[in-house]
């Protein structure tokens, strides 16, 4: 073997090696972007165009359907209402969860385990099946239609994935570097606020998104615990289903652009947690 | 740092929407009808926008429906003042949770439809509302192919079986469209269409010769049936998209594609067996809950939805026609003129089998269509042989027949007790 055929197949493989790194960006990328961007073509087609086919792949700018929701009655209170209940979603569960990752990854304690596994539970139940005790009890004590009790709900559903989120981030965090902090001089607290809260804020900001996903799509309980103050996914999801196709995807884009417009804010945080998981 | 700016925002947004609980005069209407957006905007702006006092009109979910008003049944307090749905889901309600509306002073033209309001008590459980039907539509480019000396408006099973194979054999794709789908509404065909034509029963003659025969038929028809039926479960959508040029859905489920394209199609009655034209009219009512905060409110809300005026707005709002004596207008939409003509014809024509909605099952209404739905499996799909699936089944619906004590409907023949399965 000369020199040169090394040289040759050591740049053949570098070639195909390279090929197959775009040809799986570029694959995952339309994995995400196509179906949005065809939801977006077909939002703003008219209604003789989405029922056509082939389909155009240029969007012929007809904003029949989104006028139509324009005028829906209803529509931005329940958008206001399902934003504010994603946030509390979010404060909450972060506000609850993290100090249970902490309490899991650092420190023993009995029946540590099963905390992990019980946490779990809060998600094998469908909620159907909860809706009904739930809103019993909400309309008892006053709860019942209220932003507040539909964040809490959202809250027990959030929690088990804030909880394992911020356990393995904490985990990934030396002990040895809150206890160099310790020696120069810092207590438990100002160690935790002034070394550990940096390095995991891009991590509670993951799973701050997840709960605010997650109290952003979920209808059921939505559906039955609000009537006045019902969120964006209630109001509209359930009714889209029998609905002709061009209003479906002018309301599937409705509910799709504001979560869109959410993970994009705060996408920053996000990639900087991905870069210290590449160190 | 931005971070925690925005948890003070999330912050102070809670502060805000603690505070943002209004007082309620509205009735609040919860419906499961209505449900497209469509239909619940022209339902808010068209039909309630008349009632002065204030409706706040809200479709929902069979589920979380059925399940916010079982919670505000069990708490004893609630904010639903008016309840809108299907008999079907008065049906499987306990009585004593419905208030007696008997003297609210307003009723269905049918005598046939006050009584099956009154739920097999001797009250009106709820007041009928409006009601529909299920028709058959083609594209007009279908008609071409009608057999020879077919009458499109008095079409039989077996004309429809032959003019389907004529377009799949000129056409090359098999284009009777059925509402087959997860959420098609394919069991009324067999309840209402399909057995009453064939055996003029649907629980007595279930396993009889004659539903062997109906059965046989129906694999016919599978055969020029577009296989992707067992997706379809809004026939309109089929009919806009080309994929089924004849099919058989609900008026509503038909309606999108009679007012986007209303030059392309055509309605007409469903067709008649052997022994007549079954059909089967779809009754929907409205009723009042135990826990309805404002009864006088409530009650005049039903008097309001069963005025005239209010009875061709919601045809206008939902292709559901009156159930009270109206004169309709002629500027209706495509869909309600081309619906309202062939149910017309269809419960006018001289072989009309009307059947009604399977009635005092209570809660086992839905383990009823599970046994049609079920049957249709296993002989079309499956393939199993039609005698064995029918001896089989026979025992599951019998058993729930006995389990109800259901008494016969029409166009079975009437029963002492429960209705027997032959």
């Amino acid at each position: 073997m000369t020199d040169a055929t090394v040289l040759d197949v050591s740049q053949d493989t570098r070639k195909s090696g390279r090929f197959l790194y775009v040809a799986s960006v570029v694959f995952l990328c339309a994995w995400v972007i196509v179906p949005i961007y065809l939801l977006l073509i077909n939002t703003l087609s008219s209604p003789e165009a989405v029922n056509s086919f082939p389909k155009s792949f240029i969007p012929e700018f007809d904003f029949g359907s989104l006028q139509f929701f324009a005028g829906f009655a209803g529509m931005l209170t329940a958008l206001k209402n399902s934003v504010i209940v994603a946030l509390m979603t979010m404060v909450m569960s972060i506000a609850i969860g993290a100090p249970a990752g902490y309490a899991l990854s650092r420190f023993d304690f009995r029946g540590k385990e099963l905390f992990r596994l019980l946490i779990l539970l809060a998600r094998a139940f469908p909620l159907p099946l909860l809706a009904l005790p739930l809103a019993v009890m909400f309309i008892q004590t006053g709860l019942d239609d209220t932003a507040f009790g539909l964040a809490l709900v959202h809250t027990t559903l959030a929690i088990p994935f804030a909880v394992l989120i911020t356990f393995s981030l904490f985990s990934g965090i030396p002990i040895e570097l809150e206890e160099a902090a310790w020696t120069l001089g810092c207590t438990r607290l100002t160690a935790f606020t002034k070394v550990v809260l940096p390095l995991i804020l891009p991590g509670i900001t993951a799973s701050a998104i997840f709960a605010f996903v997650i109290s952003w799509n979920e209808v059921f309980a939505a559906a039955v615990l609000t009537i006045e103050n019902r969120t964006l996914t209630a109001f509209l999801l359930q009714n889209l289903d029998t609905s002709p196709l061009h209003l479906k995807f002018a309301g599937g884009f409705i509910l799709v652009v504001p979560a869109l417009i959410f993970i994009f804010a705060v996408r920053k945080y996000l990639f900087a947690m991905w870069g210290i998981a590449n160190r | 740092m931005t971070l925690i700016s925005k948890f003070a925002g999330a912050a102070s947004a809670i502060a805000l929407s603690c505070v943002a609980v209004a007082a309620q005069a509205e009735v609040l209407f919860w419906s499961t009808q209505a449900k497209p957006v469509e239909e619940s905007q022209a339902m808010r702006e068209q039909v309630l926008s008349g009632y002065t006092a204030g409706v706040d009109y809200q479709p929902n979910d069979g589920g979380p429906w059925i399940t916010r008003l079982n919670a505000e049944l069990q708490a004893g307090s609630g904010s639903i003042g008016l309840l809108g749905a299907l008999h079907g889901d008065f049906s499987a309600m306990n009585p004593d949770d419905l208030v007696d509306l008997t003297d609210v002073g307003a009723m269905a033209k049918s005598a046939t439809f006050n009584t099956l309001a009154k739920l097999g008590t001797d009250q009106m459980q709820y007041i009928p509302w409006m009601q529909a039907s299920y028709i058959m539509a083609a594209n007009k480019e279908a008609l071409q192919y009608l057999p020879e000396g077919a009458d499109i408006d008095a079409l039989t099973y077996d004309q429809l079986i032959a003019w389907a194979a004529k377009v799949h054999e000129a056409t090359g794709e098999a284009k009777f469209g059925f509402p087959a789908g997860p959420d098609g509404l394919k069991h009324r065909f067999f309840q209402g269409y399909l057995y009453p034509s064939y055996t003029n029963g649907v629980v007595r003659t279930f396993a009889s010769d004659a539903a062997v025969t109906a059965w046989e038929k129906f694999a016919e028809l599978w055969e020029h049936t577009n296989p992707a039926s067992t997706n379809f479960s809004f026939m309109q959508e089929q009919l806009l998209s080309g994929d089924a040029w004849i099919v058989f859905d609900y008026t509503s489920r038909l309606a999108g594609a009679f007012n986007e394209r209303p030059d392309d199609f055509v309605a007409f009655p469903a067709p008649a067996g052997p022994t007549g034209r079954g059909f089967m009219p779809v009754l929907a009512g409205v009723a009042i809950p135990r826990t309805a905060p404002d009864m006088e409110a409530s009650m005049a809300l039903v008097q309001y939805m069963l005025k005239p005026e209010t009875q061709i707005a919601t045809l206008r709002a939902t292709n559901f026609f009156p159930v009270v004596d109206v004169a309709l207008p002629d500027d209706l939409p495509a869909s309600v003129q081309a619906a309202g003509a062939a149910i017309a014809k269809m419960s006018g024509a001289a072989d009309a089998n009307p059947g009604l909605l399977p009635a005092g099952l209570g809660d086992k209404g839905g383990d009823f269509n599970r046994v049609f739905v079920d049957t249709f499996e296993r002989i079309i799909l499956a393939r199993q042989d039609i005698r064995t699936v029918l001896d089989d089944q026979k025992g599951k619906l019998a058993a729930i027949m006995t389990a109800t004590g259901a008494p016969c409907w029409a166009p079975d023949a009437p029963s002492e007790g429960a209705c027997p399965v032959e």
